[in-house]
């Protein structure tokens, strides 16, 4: 709670003077995520523990990832490609920090991180005449000012990711060539080369890249999630022909020579259509999590050696996030709901959402 | 950090929500979704993939009867029966949910488009080899999808000189048939499978079923109402039209059997049908019951415009598609549906159903 203490909370109660807004923010937040929330409304929300909406801040268009301050309560609501804002929100007070504009020339692609110290915003960006992908670096002690830009050494470069010790970058550069005078339409399918890019973050130096096998170029590394241990779980989605059969999950760990693909048995990869939306490992970093909205499931996947564990029925689901429990994830759909769903015991729970507007939530879902 | 946010801002945010709030319809209770469902699945579907299952059992005798006597006669009605299967597929192609998901049934029917031309590159190789092999179950449960399905089938019925090539390789009759054994089975298990599936549109809510809701269930059927009207616009029409002044035929879904048109007729009025022919409930009647009975008419004009468009474009589409006459009914018809697909879509707002947000717009 902020600005008032709890005797004077119980004061005002006993006045009657609290609203039901500030009653909502006695409760602790749960997660956060991008929404729909009317045909042409798009919002920034926050969900307490009780399910109840702690902020409901409009956006000026569709948004993506939210990255989570490492310390301080602000969220950074990202554009989605072709995109060029981020809303900084305080999440204590519902009030906009900061709107960010991509620097002219360029546009986000929907992912944003805070660096360990909680310093620098990082983001990932195209420079739209050359079709090369950025990595650009804000202050945020300093009015989100650029402080540096570098290659991500690829196209499209989408979701990235600190290792532990906050040194290395990864990037997985999707590929895809896109340019916003042609909206959203794909450029390149038969020339992509996605890659997953280790990038040290001090220099900008590339350290070490892994490239899709040449048969499988048309495989765009979108999403992934990196545990502490470095392990890397991606999600994977498939450009070429809606026949064909491919892995669509893949590990990866620094130093491994060759990206390892794997499928999920036979029925069950046949029915992610080919499409993955997000990845989270759990709260142990032992149990990957991918998401399939086109298929309406989830795979859980064992991280060290890639075997395949269970698969949930999730319709439109695709927002994953790791609760501080192991093996339990947080799972949140286009069709506004959420679910707690827990791979060891198998438990499935629906929270109840107290939600004044349909909402459908976004691709990414963050924990508070 | 500094914090920039004016008291303007702070109004607009309690207007917008005060905004939504005004919008919610009145809503449509489950057991009404359920009605909706039970209706569609036994007036529409279930019939739809019973003639799936009749016609393919139909090629298939015939097939085998082909296979015995190579005569022409037997070779009209082998066609004759093709033509009926794949337009029962045409008329009921749009369900992609529910059993027609397992094993690629769907692509394992109809694969197409072809794009690299694999039915021909692999069927040639099978009908090179003719390995006994490839003639068993077994074979065809692993096969590509490209030669098991009414493709590869049309490429040999209706191939230049097909009795000819067929006398002279007893394998290539062998193998047609094999296709049509496989078909068989395979729509048969989508039947009987169904007639299990159907249950789950039976319920208002349920927590181990396959749907959550009766509406989560609807959405399932709203979608094969809604989304292949992209397909048949975008691969049908518009990909054999070609950007330019050159129409490409050989890009019409079945040109060699010159069904492109009247495939195209069957699932407009297949769609049709799902929206207004069930006797019990239907889309329409639930859109009329809600108010909203300008929308639910309009819709059903405009299928019917959109029928009586079609029908007076002449066949076989593959012979005509470079008319520049024929071209500009074409593109007439294409422009209806995407009128039709806008009325539908709002007709999906209307109701608040959400056909997919990360599954049809994701990143």
């Amino acid at each position: 709670m902020m600005g008032i203490n709890r005797r004077q909370f119980t004061l005002l109660l006993g006045c009657g003077l609290v609203s039901p807004n500030l009653l909502a923010k006695s409760q602790s937040p749960l997660f956060a995520s991008a929404a729909q929330t009317s045909p042409e409304g798009y919002a920034l929300k926050v969900i307490s523990k009780q399910g109840r909406s702690l902020i409901n801040h409009q956006l000026p268009a569709r948004a993506h990832h939210v990255a989570k301050h490492p310390h301080q309560p602000l969220l950074a609501a990202v554009g989605r490609r072709p995109e060029t804002f981020i809303d900084v929100i305080n999440y204590e007070t519902g009030l906009l920090s900061k709107r960010i504009e991509s620097s002219p020339g360029q546009h986000f692609y929907g992912h944003a991180i805070y660096s360990n110290d909680g310093r620098w915003l990082i983001t990932t960006e195209n420079e739209i005449q050359s079709g090369q992908g950025l990595i650009v670096i804000r202050d945020c002690g300093n009015d989100y000012r650029v402080i540096k830009q570098f290659s991500s050494y690829g196209i499209g470069p989408h979701e990235l990711k600190l290792t532990a010790d906050g040194k290395t970058l990864v990037v997985a550069n999707g590929g895809i060539l896109t340019n916003p005078g042609q909206g959203r339409e794909k450029l390149n399918l038969d020339s992509m080369q996605p890659s997953l890019a280790y990038i040290d973050l001090q220099s900008g130096r590339l350290t070490e890249q892994i490239f899709m096998p040449a048969q499988l170029h048309q495989l765009s590394i979108r999403h992934f999630d990196i545990n502490d241990r470095g392990r890397v779980v991606i999600a994977l989605q498939y450009q070429g022909a809606k026949s064909d059969d491919v892995p669509l999950i893949a590990f990866h760990s620094s130093g491994d020579k060759n990206l390892s693909l794997v499928k999920a048995p036979a029925a069950i990869n046949l029915a992610m259509k080919q499409y993955c939306g997000s990845a989270r490992f759990d709260h142990s970093g032992t149990t990957a999590a991918v998401s399939s909205p086109r298929g309406d499931l989830v795979t859980f996947w064992n991280a060290q050696d890639g075997s395949f564990l269970t698969a949930l029925k999730s319709r439109d689901g695709c927002g994953l996030a790791a609760t501080h429990v192991p093996d339990e994830f947080l799972i949140s759909t286009g069709r506004g709901h959420c679910y707690r769903f827990n791979v060891k015991t198998g438990l499935k729970e629906k929270l109840t959402l107290r939600l004044s507007s349909r909402t459908a939530w976004d691709n990414h879902l963050t924990l508070l | 950090m500094s914090l920039r946010i004016s008291t303007s801002s702070k109004y607009a945010v309690l207007i917008s929500l005060a905004l939504t709030a005004v919008t919610v319809k009145a809503e449509i209770s489950q057991t009404q979704w359920m009605k909706l469902n039970k209706a569609s699945i036994n007036e529409h579907v279930l019939p739809g993939y019973q003639r799936l299952a009749l016609a393919s059992k139909a090629l298939e005798q015939t097939t085998a009867d082909l296979c015995q006597n190579l005569t022409d006669t037997d070779l009209k009605r082998t066609r004759s029966r093709f033509n009926d299967m794949l337009n029962a597929w045409q008329g009921i192609q749009h369900v992609q949910f529910g059993p027609i998901e397992v094993l690629m049934r769907s692509y394992t029917i109809q694969f197409w488009p072809d794009k690299k031309n694999l039915t021909s590159k692999q069927l040639n190789t099978v009908l090179n080899n003719a390995e006994p092999a490839t003639l068993t179950p077994d074979y065809f449960q692993t096969a590509s999808i490209a030669v098991k399905g009414l493709p590869a089938m049309e490429r040999i019925l209706f191939a230049e000189q097909p009795l000819q090539a067929l006398k002279q390789q007893k394998f290539r009759c062998d193998f047609l048939h094999a296709i049509s054994s496989h078909l068989e089975m395979q729509t048969q298990n989508t039947l009987n499978e169904w007639k299990l599936f159907k249950k789950e549109f039976e319920y208002t809510s349920s927590e181990e079923g396959a749907y959550e809701s009766a509406q989560e269930a609807t959405i399932d059927l709203m979608k094969a109402q809604v989304e292949p009207l992209e397909v048949i616009r975008d691969l049908k029409l518009l990909r054999p039209l070609g950007k330019t002044q050159k129409a490409k035929p050989r890009r019409l879904e079945n040109w060699r059997s010159r069904n492109a048109l009247l495939n195209i007729q069957t699932n407009i009025k297949s769609l049709h049908h799902l929206f207004s022919g069930a006797k019990d409930y239907s889309l329409f009647a639930l859109l009329s019951d809600h108010g909203a009975i300008d929308l639910a008419e309009g819709i059903e004009q405009q299928f019917v415009a959109l029928e009586a468009l079609l029908a007076q474009v002449p066949a076989p589409l593959s012979h005509h598609i470079n008319e520049p006459a024929v071209r500009e009914q074409l593109l007439l018809i294409t422009q209806g549906i995407s009128l039709l697909h806008k009325s539908l879509d709002k007709s999906m707002s209307t109701l608040e159903l959400q056909l997919g947000f990360n599954s049809r717009d994701g990143d």
